[in-house]
């Protein structure tokens, strides 16, 4: 078990060395943050000052050296445009970026999970169908569309809900469904084939040839069995949620970690992307590896297989 | 001691803001003077009240609220129009009006130029503007151009706390046009509290001279400011100011319409026209400095169609500007025929109104040997301005100049542009402070930043001007290298680019348009709700 852990941590650690090589370079690609600082036509030694101040004028790997040297010290480096700590804005933003991922994610589950059940046990019959409609839209439509939408209707034509910003519950409906719809769509499919597979199983036939009511046997028996994967990936969801809704909070003007993540693209602010991305990384690295050391201590045929 | 280039220079009596001395004698004979009047004579006017949210394009940093870390770009005079104040600054009606210094005067061999500091004029903790501040704010620049400004400088003199010198080390006509308008050294910041605070403590909580004080800012998020009632020029009569950003065009535009926010920048195309329709809300145009124009990189090589003037006039007979700027901003840019330099700047000559002409321009292209038209290889743009782009690919295409549309991120557009990596049609966008020397200067006269190639009398005519301390003459110097540059057809003018805002219901002044060349709301103080 030691060593199974050991060896999970090793993997882990070598995903971050390796999400940080991959964001550090990538991000540089996108060419040179001193432009968007400067008007058009700016001096060269403006240019380089900028440079000088923002340590880009080091060489790439020494920029490496001193980013993963500060990341050791917990320190994401100082954003070019806010010129603020990248983990003071982080920070400054999760709790509202939590807060969403937790509405969107419950409103998530809420739709996801019964409208899965329905299409399972109907399968092939009117919810079926309308459960597949709903995914088909729910994971096609983009979100900055679904976004517009909403306040066009509940914002302009209705005047019911705020149109951006945060402050209130009122607030947070309209961005919490634009970002749940799509992991509703997610769970449901999961759910449906989740419930498919175990209501396919020997002890629910059993069940059944005992007479028990299908509300039971459902609610019961199936329904615990069919929740464990998507409870997993429910898990995963929130964690992406909180680090991603980047088209989402744009829209709404929602000051969470996502809208931070847009900034930092749109001004090349390096530091922003880079923390950003590994914090995100970290926390999705830190959740598989304490799931598979939960699997390896639940189920012993998988750190032995390992 | 006073050079013809000086501005006509402002009295107390021009300057002091508010009633004067002749209306409060004459309400006072009515019985109707309540106001107090303040210690520098000026009359403290009604209490600011109630509260404006503007919706705000872009992500607000705290680097704006510092002066002397202006980068040369325009967006950061947003808040510090409101924040700071400056010894000179563009004013409604005057690109270099009197703030903090009431009056300067500029030697005869331009080499000294005499500030004399407005009485009463306060930072917003209450210490007096004095010239020690002056001095410190500019030795402390280390924004755009401070390099350049820092060497022709030979050094500040405080004559008296309310008199500064400025000793150039040659003269230099463009001083004031850096120190006031391209640059931030100009901005005054207070010495002592940053002496006291220090320069981090300064970022987070700035105080300023400006007409707004600083209440809370979360970064990238909201700015939000309240009225400075000492402010020298008028008190603010809008008590809170509050700046929200929206980055999305669409949800800044649904905020206005429900009334969450009153004032909102930047919206286009489409919705401006929504905009436009509904009632209640005001489409508040305000021509930029940004001046869209052709450039032929071409057209110094010999073997180019571009290299004949016919075929670059051909090209630009065949722009339909009016079309395009109906459909793209609602009319609202400015044609007027100078393709690089906006039409308030300083210098600015007014060529002849372009001409729409697709007929003639074909016979223009017959006549230099193009009767079927030719390939003229690829149009590079800023992606950003695009569609600006398509339209005049659209109507080159119609003559039959066959161009590509190659849009490009503008970071990588202004460095391949920059660094002279195109070739062929360039949509180029001068939008850089300045007057018509500075534009000259990087987009005509050889080693420019944006130059191409250049011509040997306009080079000549840029260097007897630099030198020349006589604002007629190096006016007419300048004026004869823009008809040059019109007369070759160096660049085509596309427009002066309107930015298009908005205003909602609750808004009396909103102070859009109200200095030339400026996108944004200022001066701030001159801002009301109806009815106030």
């Amino acid at each position: 078990m030691k060593q199974y852990i050991i060896r999970r941590s090793s993997y882990s650690l070598l995903s971050l060395f390796l999400l940080s090589l991959t964001i550090f370079f990538f991000v540089r690609v996108t060419g040179d943050p001193a432009t968007l600082l400067v008007e058009p036509g700016a001096s060269a030694a403006d240019i380089a000052a900028i440079h000088q101040r923002f340590g880009l004028d080091k060489p790439l790997w020494t920029q490496y050296g001193l980013f993963v040297w500060s990341l050791f010290q917990g320190d994401l480096g100082q954003s070019f445009y806010y010129q603020t700590p990248v983990f003071e804005l982080y920070l400054d933003r999760l709790p509202n970026s939590l807060l969403l991922a937790f509405v969107a994610m419950s409103l998530s589950l809420l739709i996801g999970i019964p409208a899965g059940i329905m299409a399972s046990v109907q399968v092939g019959r009117f919810w079926d169908g309308f459960g597949k409609l709903f995914t088909l839209l729910g994971q096609s439509l983009p979100s900055f569309l679904v976004g517009l939408v909403l306040i066009l209707v509940f914002s302009v034509y209705l005047g019911w809900l705020p149109s951006s910003g945060a402050g209130t519950p009122l607030h947070l409906i309209m961005p919490a469904f634009a970002l749940g719809w799509y992991f509703a769509a997610s769970h449901m499919r999961l759910t449906r084939s989740s419930m498919l597979e175990v209501l396919g199983s020997e002890y629910i036939k059993l069940a059944r040839l005992k007479g028990l009511p299908q509300s039971m046997i459902i609610a019961k028996h199936a329904f615990k069995n069919a929740l464990i994967p998507v409870l997993t990936l429910a898990g995963i969801n929130v964690v992406v949620m909180v680090n991603v809704a980047v088209v989402v909070e744009t829209v709404f003007a929602w000051p969470g970690i996502g809208r931070l993540l847009y900034e930092g693209i749109t001004f090349r602010d390096f530091p922003i992307v880079q923390g950003v991305v590994i914090m995100g990384g970290g926390m999705i690295v830190i959740v598989n590896l304490v799931i598979d050391i939960l699997y390896a201590i639940i189920d012993p045929r998988i750190r032995l297989e390992s | 001691m006073t050079s013809p280039l000086q501005p006509a220079t402002p009295t107390t009596g021009v300057d002091t803001p508010g009633l004067r001395r002749r209306d409060l004698l004459a309400l006072a004979g009515l019985g109707l003077v309540a106001a107090p009047v303040g210690l520098s004579g000026r009359v403290l006017a009604a209490e600011a009240t109630g509260e404006l949210t503007w919706g705000v394009h872009v992500s607000l940093a705290p680097t704006w609220f510092d002066p002397g870390e202006a980068s040369g770009i325009i967006t950061p005079f947003l808040v510090l129009y409101a924040l700071h104040d400056a010894m000179v600054k563009p004013m409604p009606g005057k690109i270099l009006a009197p703030s903090l210094a009431q009056s300067w005067t500029i030697s005869a061999d331009g080499r000294n130029y005499d500030f004399v500091l407005r009485a009463g004029a306060q930072f917003h903790n209450g210490d007096p503007v004095t010239a020690e501040d002056v001095k410190f704010t500019f030795e402390r620049y280390r924004g755009t151009s401070h390099e350049l400004m820092k060497q022709r400088v030979a050094g500040i003199d405080i004559v008296d706390p309310h008199h500064v010198r400025f000793r150039l080390n040659e003269a230099w006509p463009d001083f004031l046009t850096f120190y006031a308008t391209t640059t931030g050294a100009g901005w005054i910041v207070p010495k002592r509290h940053i002496e006291k605070v220090g320069e981090e403590a300064f970022k987070k909580a700035p105080i300023g001279a400006g007409p707004y004080k600083f209440v809370s800012f979360k970064p990238g998020l909201e700015l939000v400011l309240e009225a400075f009632a000492p402010y020298w020029r008028k008190s603010p009569s809008v008590k809170r100011l509050t700046l929200r950003v929206i980055p999305d065009e669409g949800t800044r535009l649904a905020a206005l319409k429900r009334g969450e926010i009153d004032i909102v920048y930047s919206v286009r195309g489409e919705l401006a026209e929504e905009l436009q329709r509904t009632p209640g809300l005001t489409l508040k145009p305000a021509l930029v400095q940004g001046v869209f124009c052709l450039y032929f990189a071409d057209q110094w090589d010999p073997k180019s169609p571009w290299h004949d003037q016919r075929v670059r006039r051909a090209a630009s007979l065949a722009i339909d500007r009016k079309g395009s700027n109906q459909a793209l901003t609602l009319g609202h840019s400015l044609i007027t025929g100078n393709p690089i330099v906006p039409n308030h700047y300083e210098y600015f000559w007014q060529p002849p109104a372009p001409v729409h002409d697709p007929q003639a321009a074909r016979k223009l292209l017959a006549e230099a040997g193009h009767p079927g038209g030719f390939d003229a290889g690829d149009y590079y743009c800023d992606s950003s301005y695009s569609n600006i782009g398509e339209a005049v690919v659209d109507n080159l295409l119609a003559v039959g100049i066959r161009t590509k549309l190659r849009p490009i991120e503008r970071a990588a557009f202004i460095k391949g542009f920059s660094d002279k990596k195109f070739k062929n049609l360039i949509q180029a966008g001068p939008g850089a402070f300045g007057n018509a020397a500075t534009r000259v200067e990087a987009h005509l006269v050889k080693d420019g930043v944006f130059v191409y190639g250049s011509y040997p009398d306009i080079d000549e005519l840029y260097r007897q001007q630099a030198a020349e301390l006589d604002g007629a003459t190096r006016e007419v110097i300048l004026h004869k290298i823009q008809q040059i540059m019109v007369e070759r057809v160096i660049y085509t003018p596309i427009w002066q680019l309107a930015f298009i805002n908005g205003v909602g219901p609750r808004v009396g002044e909103s102070a859009f348009g109200l200095i030339p060349g400026f996108p944004y709301t200022a001066p701030y103080e001159d801002i009301t709700l109806k009815g106030a």
